[in-house]
């Protein structure tokens, strides 16, 4: 009993204690609120605090960054525009490729700014063209294309690993093998959470290629290094474009053109994959009502598109030079203002 | 047991190490037997049909979640519930400013530990600060605050349900385990399902793992009330109600408190999985960048912030367990006369809004930078180091990658494959004769029902053949972890020796334990790829970092509890040293020791599930699956999921029968 009693208390105390201190601190909430990564974003503080005059604000809006820099350029330049320009607040969340969806989906995420395609033909089926809960934007600009590499220096000394075919003779697949891949060849895998049909075309195309995850882009660039000083073959996932393939000379192997069956395996996901992967068309996605809840920040992430020449520019800021990518886009915007006028036309 | 005791009738009687051997040897026969009569391997039409099962259910919900009722109606304002819990103890948390934080964590560790438990507050915190991560980890403690006193709530009453009736008992024992080990990408898909993304599904997900040790140890603590106590109450005309809230739960709640501190101990550990729903800038989204970048010195700086806002918690809010004093006799301010018994609080709430308030007004309400230390770039160039120096070219052992190789290629490749081409029924004949031996007939059936329940869960896409069995996954993950158990024990049981023999370095290495076992397991992973590559042994060495504290802190422990009595008899009669540890303390210790073994196991389980991100393969990569492919693969990642609960169980309860009579699931995790 005395116990309830005391906690009563304490409740109490605690409750016109916080009221105090919000009362005090309401100024400083208040702008916190809208814009839920402030605490990072310690930069972006004052330009926050003049947005809202510049324009009749619109509702806020929450865009998705997955976990690569590519997206996180696309997120952080389109708020800067959005907040700047449109008055309207922008909260970035940072999620998984996939979970992505289930937001778009529910309107808890109004939009993603860069989906790759061959990853989401089952999403893009069940909620854009099924379900309508979910629009598609539109191209962002770049096509990019997911591909087995190896360093130059592999093709130079065996000019057959240029093509798949290559690959089918165990001698030289056996120039790949690690411990992990025992007599086969070892074919690498960075992070597991993105697409990646090379394991079915591995087994379809019947090659003594085993399949190994690495766990990160990162891996997949730490094996490159390795590679290269070592002059010891490797054989991987990685994409186009990638500011790693402007630093060391890397091949695609050529894998065979995609077919209709393949397109058909692809939408049916059932494991009989055994071409090339297509070409993604990188394009941006936004939850359905989006348009009547702010139709300004609507029109503008529809018009919104960044070339790969572009967003390689600022994603080399970010990976290179080590800026943060809010700082990033917010250099890159200031100095490109016709770019953003074109946006906003 | 039953074997040895069994009087033999027959003449020929065989030697009774050959007696104990016939009713194994004929259950192994029997599994072999049963599996060359329905497929050395696992047969087609044993496929249960779950995973198709669960996809379908899965699209439909895809379709309606947004309109059905129990989506809109139900879990919808449960999940704004939380979104509001949460983001209210954040706003609070930022409204006091760090000075404020720090001094409600000082009075509050103060009022229930004293000295201790206000140091124990206030230094893991400002450590936070130092490190850098003090934003983040605000919105951290929201999640957790919200998710451990949910977590308490239905623990507690879960655990009050089962200690009064044997038979929900009896149902929530299974569930428990399956939610404490079945991994969290397996049901990730269907909590944002549920939840939609952001703070709810995390929150969701950390109480789905934080409940069982709450529930566990009120049901243990409620159950092992003294009779006579029990008795006392009744002659004292207690009705039901009173007789809980007076007699058994305060006398309960020591072992009720422990519970507490594993449920903070577990909901930390699901903080860095959490942020990959989208929870905006908390302490895991930070250990995943690491991840992702490869960045260890960020990962491991967020992952030591983990570990002190976990170590905070713990001991503000369980001070009274370790100082073992009862509130009487508690530090108090001494009330001048006359004034009201709650006016301490009122002086200590009010201090720290006062406190808020004159920060915010000399505008120091971010945590002072001049004190942060990076410690980011001195991890980074130590990686560097190892990476550049111990890789290859050392002298003897020859460097990380060719041990990482040497393990690949001569005991998980080979154990793996051993696993796989056994038949499958023989394996299952295996686990059932040593459950029985271990502990008698109902165990022997359990483990091959489980192992059996593994066999059904059909096939998944990729391997030799397109496609692969459930079954061979599961070979791989027992392959790797009987490895990593093997090299724990070398490893641990030693170490625990050197410990328990003495207290200087046993007092050393508490601190260090502690560290390495609340640190997220993410955080192992970075060191072990950068040092062995990707692949299997990566794994296993880092499940060998996380799994080696228990079986380390349990040899200690049994080896300083082995009586002095024994021991001096031992040294009377001229005993060495060395003859007193091997005749005297181990074998009296051997039951502590294996409690280790049971600990380790399954850590090193929970460990080579997730290095499937570091190229573990296995049952962890099948389930990741079903996370990152939920559409596609959902199915497959709960079964996968299923599996590793029933390879887990059985895992358990061999090694639970070793180490102790009775359950000793309570003891999880004693430090």
């Amino acid at each position: 009993m005395k116990s309830t009693i005391r906690a009563g208390r304490w409740m109490l105390a605690g409750a016109l204690a916080l009221g105090v201190v919000a009362c005090g601190s309401d100024a400083e909430t208040q702008d916190a609120a809208p814009a839920g990564d402030e605490a990072t974003a310690e930069s972006a503080a004052p330009a926050e605090g003049d947005a809202p005059a510049a324009a009749p604000a619109g509702a806020g809006i929450t865009l998705a960054v997955n976990p690569w820099t590519g997206a996180a350029v696309n997120a952080n330049v389109a708020k800067v525009v959005l907040e700047s320009q449109l008055g309207t607040a922008v909260t970035l969340t940072d999620i998984d490729e996939f979970a992505t969806w289930t937001g778009l989906d529910d309107g808890s995420i109004d939009a993603v700014l860069e989906v790759w395609p061959s990853g989401h033909a089952a999403d893009y089926e069940s909620y854009i063209t099924g379900k309508k809960s979910v629009v598609d934007l539109g191209p962002l600009g770049p096509t990019a294309k997911i591909g087995w590499y190896v360093p130059k220096f592999v093709v130079d000394e065996h000019p057959e690993l240029a093509t798949w075919e290559g690959f089918k003779d165990p001698e030289l697949a056996k120039l790949f093998a690690t411990a992990e891949s025992g007599d086969l060849g070892q074919f690498l895998m960075g992070d597991p959470t993105y697409v990646t049909y090379d394991e079915q075309i591995i087994a379809n195309l019947d090659l003594p290629l085993k399949y190994v995850v690495g766990g990160s882009e990162a891996a997949l660039l730490t094996a490159i290094d390795t590679a290269v000083a070592d002059k010891k073959p490797v054989l991987m996932q990685l994409w186009k474009p990638h500011w790693k393939q402007l630093e060391v000379e890397l091949v695609e192997v050529e894998l065979p053109a995609v077919t209709p069956e393949c397109e058909a395996s692809l939408a049916a996901a059932d494991g009989a994959y055994a071409c090339d992967y297509p070409a993604d068309v990188l394009y941006k996605a936004a939850n359905a009502k989006l348009e009547t809840k702010n139709a300004a920040a609507f029109k503008f992430l529809k018009a919104f598109q960044l070339t790969t020449e572009q967003q390689s520019e600022i994603a080399g800021m970010v990976d290179r030079d080590g800026l943060t990518a809010d700082v990033a886009a917010k250099q890159w915007v200031e100095a490109n203002p016709d770019v953003v006028a074109a946006w906003l036309a | 047991m039953a074997v040895v005791t069994a009087p033999t009738r027959s003449g020929t009687e065989l030697p009774p190490w050959a007696q104990r051997l016939v009713v194994p040897a004929a259950i192994v026969a029997a599994g072999l037997i049963v599996s060359l009569i329905v497929g050395i391997n696992v047969p087609s039409w044993f496929d249960n049909h779950l995973q198709p099962n669960v996809k379908s259910l899965y699209g439909w919900i895809i379709l309606n979640r947004t309109e059905n009722w129990f989506f809109v109606g139900v879990l919808t304002p449960i999940a704004d519930a939380l979104e509001g819990c949460v983001r209210f103890i954040w706003w609070i948390l930022r409204s006091l400013r760090w000075t404020g934080v720090l001094l409600l964590v000082g009075l509050v560790g103060w009022r229930s530990g004293g000295r201790n438990g206000l140091l124990g507050g206030v230094l893991p915190m400002l450590g936070i600060g130092i490190l850098g991560f003090w934003d983040q980890a605000m919105v951290t403690l929201a999640e957790m605050i919200t998710a451990i006193v949910i977590s308490l709530v239905i623990g507690v009453g879960l655990g009050i349900w089962s200690a009064r009736s044997d038979n929900v008992d009896r149902v929530l024992r299974p569930l428990l385990d399956a939610a404490q080990v079945m991994p969290v990408f397996c049901y990730m898909g269907l909590v944002t399902m549920a939840f939609s993304i952001g703070f709810p599904p995390a929150v969701a997900a950390t109480i789905i793992y934080a409940v069982p040790p709450a529930v566990r140890l009120t049901n243990h603590g409620l159950r092992s009330v003294p009779t006579v106590m029990n008795e006392v109450g009744q002659s004292f005309g207690a009705d039901s109600r009173q007789h809980l809230l007076k007699v058994q739960l305060p006398i309960a709640r020591r072992t009720i408190m422990l519970g507490l501190n594993q449920v903070i101990m577990m909901a930390f550990g699901i903080v860095v999985i959490g942020s990959l729903l989208g929870t905006g800038n908390d302490l895991g989204g930070e250990v995943l960048k690491g991840l992702q970048k490869q960045n260890l010195g960020l990962a491991f700086a967020a992952g030591l912030a983990i570990v002190f806002a976990a170590v905070a918690l713990d001991r503000i809010s369980t001070g009274e367990r370790r100082t073992a004093r009862s509130s009487a006799e508690m530090p108090r301010f001494a009330l001048p006369e006359g004034w009201p018994t709650w006016s301490p609080t009122a002086i200590g709430a009010g201090s720290v809004v006062l406190l808020a308030l004159v920060t915010k007004l000399v505008g120091a309400s971010k945590f002072p930078s001049a004190v942060e230390i990076d410690i980011q770039p001195t991890i980074t160039s130590w990686v560097k180091w190892v990476q550049e120096n111990l890789r290859s070219g050392v002298p003897i052992i020859g460097g990380t990658q060719p041990v990482s190789d040497f393990l690949v290629t001569n005991a998980l490749e080979p154990l793996r494959k051993f696993l796989v081409w056994l038949p499958w029924g023989m394996v299952v004949g295996v686990v059932a004769a040593i459950a029985y031996l271990s502990r008698g007939w109902r165990l022997g059936v359990g483990c091959a029902a489980c192992l059996v329940a593994i066999a059904t869960m059909g096939t998944v896409p990729g391997g030799d053949d397109g496609r692969t069995q459930m079954w061979d996954h599961a070979m791989n993950t027992l392959s790797q972890v009987l490895v990593a158990l093997v090299l724990s024990v070398i490893i641990a049981v030693p170490i625990g020796v050197w410990a328990g023999r003495s207290e200087r370095v046993n007092s050393a290495l508490r601190p260090v334990l502690d560290v390495f076992q609340v640190m997220p397991q993410f955080v192992y992973l970075i060191p072990v790829i950068f040092m062995f590559g990707p692949g299997r042994s990566a794994g296993v060495f880092a499940s060998i970092i996380y799994a080696i504290p228990p079986g380390i802190r349990l040899t200690a422990l049994g080896l300083k509890e082995v009586p002095m009595a024994p021991r001096e008899a031992a040294i009377s009669f001229g005993a060495t040293p060395r003859q007193e540890l091997f005749k005297v303390q181990l074998p009296l210790a051997l039951r502590s020791v294996l409690l280790g073994v049971n600990q380790t196991i399954l850590m090193v389980l929970a460990t080579v599930i997730i290095a499937a991100l570091i190229g573990g393969g296995g049952l962890g990569l099948v389930s990741l699956g079903g996370f990152q492919k939920q559409q596609v693969q959902i199915g497959q990642g709960l079964a996968a999921g299923i599996s590793i609960v029933l390879l887990a169980i059985v895992l358990d309860r061999i090694t639970q029968a070793w180490g102790s009579p009775r359950s000793s699931q309570q003891q999880r995790g004693e430090s």
